[in-house]
C-alpha cells in the first residue's frame, strides 16, 4: 500500500462523515448517551465502593487494660501492637482523661454513687486490613495486662457484607451496561454502513481488496467512537459538578465521591470508545462484504 | 477468454437458475446472451465476477478457474473485468470525475496515472465536457456512458454489460451499444445480456439464448428470435 492510497483512504473517512453529516451525527449522539450512562454508572459506583472502604475503614479495636495497668505498661503495649502487621495506628487514652470526658458528658455520674474513676487506660487501634480485624484482635487479647477487648465484629461483618453486595451488584451493572453499549453502538454503526452499501458494493465490483472498502470505516467508526466518548465526557463532567455542588452540602454524602481524576476517566471512556468504534465497524462490515 | 463447463447454479430455495450450461467466447468477440427475464442471464454474468459460485461445473475467465477463487483473489480477478449494470449504479454524492477516480484509487493506482486513465476513458465515451457534473444532472444515457468509462478505466480484457440499455430509450440504446461495439474494437471482449431485441437483431452479432436455464441457441450473426436454419 503506497502512501498516496493511505491518504487516499483518510481522506474517503473523513468525506464520508462529512457527506453522511445526518447518520454521523446519530452515530455520534447514539455513543455519547450509552458511554454516558456507562460512565454515570461506574461513577456512581465507584462513589458507592468508595463509601463502604471508608466505613470499614473507621472500625476501630478497642483494647481495655486491667485495672492495675499504669501509663508506662499501656505506652509499651501500644508500642508493641503499632509494630504489627495491618495496624495502622494505635492511640492510648489515659484513664484520667477518660474520665473526665465521661464526666462531663454525664455530669450526674459522681451523685450516683461513682466517686473513684472505675476506667482502666484503653488503647484504639486501627487496622489497615479490614478483614484481619479479628485475627489482630485475638492476638491482642492474649497480651499480657490486657482485660478486654472489642472488635465489633458484628457490626464490621455487616459492613463488610454491604460493601461485597455494592461491589458485586457494580461489577454486573458495569458489565450490563457495557455490553448493552456495545450493542447499541455496533447497530448505530451498522446503520451507516447500510446507508452507504452502494457506495461498498461499488468498490467491490471495481476490485478493491476488502482492507481497502474496511479501512476507512474502520477510521470512522474510531472517529465517531472517540468524538462520542468526549461528549459522554462532557456530559458527566458537568452535570457531575452539578450533583456534588448540591450533593455536597449533605455532611452524609462527603464521603460519597470517587477519588477519580477527570483526566483518568477522560482517557478511560475514549479508549473504550475507540475500540468500541473500532470492533463495532470491523464485525458490522462483515456483513456487507460478503456477497 | 471465457468458458463455462457443464455450469449448473441451483438456488437454496430449489429453483435452478442455470442447467448444465457449456459455451465459450473467444477473446475480442462481442456476444449477445438474450434471453426473457428470469432465463439465467444475470446468473451466468456473476459467475464470471464470481458474485456467486455455480453448484456444478467449471468456469473459467482468462484461462483461469473462478471458482477455485480465494475470497481474497476475488478483487485481482475483477481488476480484468469492467462491470456495467442497467441501473448504472454511479455513487450519486460523486461528481463524474470523481466516480471514475473512486474506482481507480480503490484499486491503489497513482494520482498521475488515474489523471490520464480518466482523461481516455471519458474522451472515449464523450463525456469530457461532464466531468464536474453529479450523476442525478446526467441524463440516462450520459449516465451509463458514465458507467462504461468507469468500467474502461481499468483498460478491462473482458467488458460484462447486464441489461445495460434497460432504463433507456430506442435511440440511447443504440448509442450504448454501439459504445460498446468500439470499445470491443480495440480489443475487449464484450458480453451483453439483454432482452432488447431491436439492438440484438441490428447488430448482427453472436447470439447465446438461455430460456428457463437452459442454453437453447448460440448462432453467429444472430438474431433475437433465432430461427434455426
Amino acid at each position: 500500500m503506497n502512501p498516496s492510497s493511505i491518504e487516499f483512504l483518510v481522506q474517503e473517512a473523513f468525506t464520508g462523515i462529512r457527506r453522511n453529516g445526518l447518520m454521523a451525527f446519530a452515530s455520534i449522539s447514539t455513543i455519547a448517551l450509552s458511554l454516558g450512562v456507562l460512565g454515570a454508572f461506574v461513577l456512581v459506583a465507584l462513589g458507592a465502593n468508595h463509601f463502604t472502604a471508608s466505613q470499614i475503614g473507621k472500625f476501630e479495636v478497642a483494647v481495655y487494660m486491667s485495672n492495675e495497668a499504669g501509663q508506662a505498661q499501656t505506652q509499651a503495649l501500644a508500642d508493641q501492637i503499632g509494630k504489627m502487621q495491618d495496624v495502622a495506628s494505635v492511640k492510648v487514652l489515659s484513664k484520667e482523661e477518660e474520665w473526665a470526658r465521661f464526666k462531663r458528658s454525664n455530669p450526674n455520674i459522681e451523685s450516683a454513687g461513682l466517686q473513684n474513676n472505675p476506667l482502666p487506660f484503653s488503647i484504639d487501634i486501627k487496622v489497615s486490613d479490614a478483614s484481619r480485624t479479628t485475627y489482630i484482635a485475638n492476638k491482642v487479647r492474649a497480651m499480657k495486662g490486657v482485660r478486654a477487648v472489642r472488635d465489633g465484629r458484628e457490626e464490621l461483618g455487616r459492613v463488610m457484607a454491604l460493601a461485597r453486595v455494592v461491589r458485586g451488584v457494580s461489577i454486573a451493572g458495569v458489565i450490563i451496561l457495557l455490553l448493552t453499549a456495545v450493542f447499541i453502538i455496533s447497530n448505530a454503526i451498522k446503520l451507516t454502513l447500510y446507508a452507504r452499501r452502494r457506495e461498498i458494493r461499488i468498490m467491490k465490483l471495481v476490485g478493491a481488496t476488502n482492507w481497502f472498502v474496511r479501512v476507512p470505516l474502520i477510521i470512522e467508526g474510531v472517529v465517531f467512537g472517540a468524538v462520542g466518548a468526549f461528549a459522554a465526557w462532557l456530559l458527566l463532567r458537568l452535570g457531575g459538578s452539578y450533583v456534588s455542588q448540591s450533593v455536597a452540602k449533605m455532611p452524609f454524602m462527603a464521603q460519597f465521591s470517587s477519588d477519580i481524576q477527570p483526566s483518568t476517566l477522560a482517557f478511560a471512556l475514549i479508549a473504550l470508545g475507540v475500540a468500541i468504534g473500532a470492533a463495532g465497524s470491523f464485525v458490522s462490515i462483515r456483513r456487507f462484504l460478503r456477497d | 477468454m471465457i468458458s463455462l463447463d457443464g455450469v449448473s447454479v441451483e438456488y437454496e430455495n430449489g429453483v435452478r437458475a442455470l442447467n448444465d450450461v457449456s459455451l465459450s467466447v473467444a477473446k475480442g468477440e462481442f456476444a449477445f446472451i438474450v434471453g426473457p427475464t428470469g432465463s439465467g442471464k444475470s446468473t451466468l454474468l456473476r459467475l464470471l465476477y464470481r458474485e456467486m459460485l455455480p453448484s456444478k461445473g467449471t468456469v473459467k475467465v482468462d484461462g483461469e478457474d473462478v471458482t477455485g477463487l480465494k475470497p481474497s483473489e476475488v478483487p485481482y480477478l475483477r481488476r480484468k473485468l469492467g462491470i456495467v449494470f442497467q441501473d448504472f449504479k454511479l455513487l450519486p454524492q460523486k461528481n463524474l470525475w470523481e466516480n471514475l477516480a473512486f474506482a481507480l484509487r480503490v484499486i491503489g493506482a497513482q494520482p498521475r496515472e488515474i489523471r490520464r486513465r480518466i482523461g481516455d476513458a471519458l474522451a472515449m465515451v464523450g463525456l469530457t465536457h461532464r466531468c464536474d457534473s453529479f450523476p442525478h444532472q446526467m441524463s440516462g444515457g450520459e449516465q451509463q456512458r458514465a458507467a462504461i468509462a468507469r468500467a474502461l478505466v481499468n483498460h478491462p480484457t473482458v467488458l460484462i454489460a447486464d441489461e445495460p440499455t434497460g432504463n433507456l430509450d430506442p435511440d440511447t440504446s443504440w448509442e450504448i451499444v454501439q459504445l460498446l461495439e468500439q470499445i470491443n474494437v480495440r480489443g475487449a471482449t464484450v458480453l451483453v445480456a439483454t432482452h432488447d431485441n431491436q439492438i440484438v437483431d441490428r447488430m448482427k452479432k453472436r447470439v447465446i439464448r438461455l430460456d428457463a436455464g437452459f442454453l437453447t441457441g448460440d448462432q453467429h450473426k444472430g438474431t433475437y428470435q433465432q430461427n434455426e436454419s
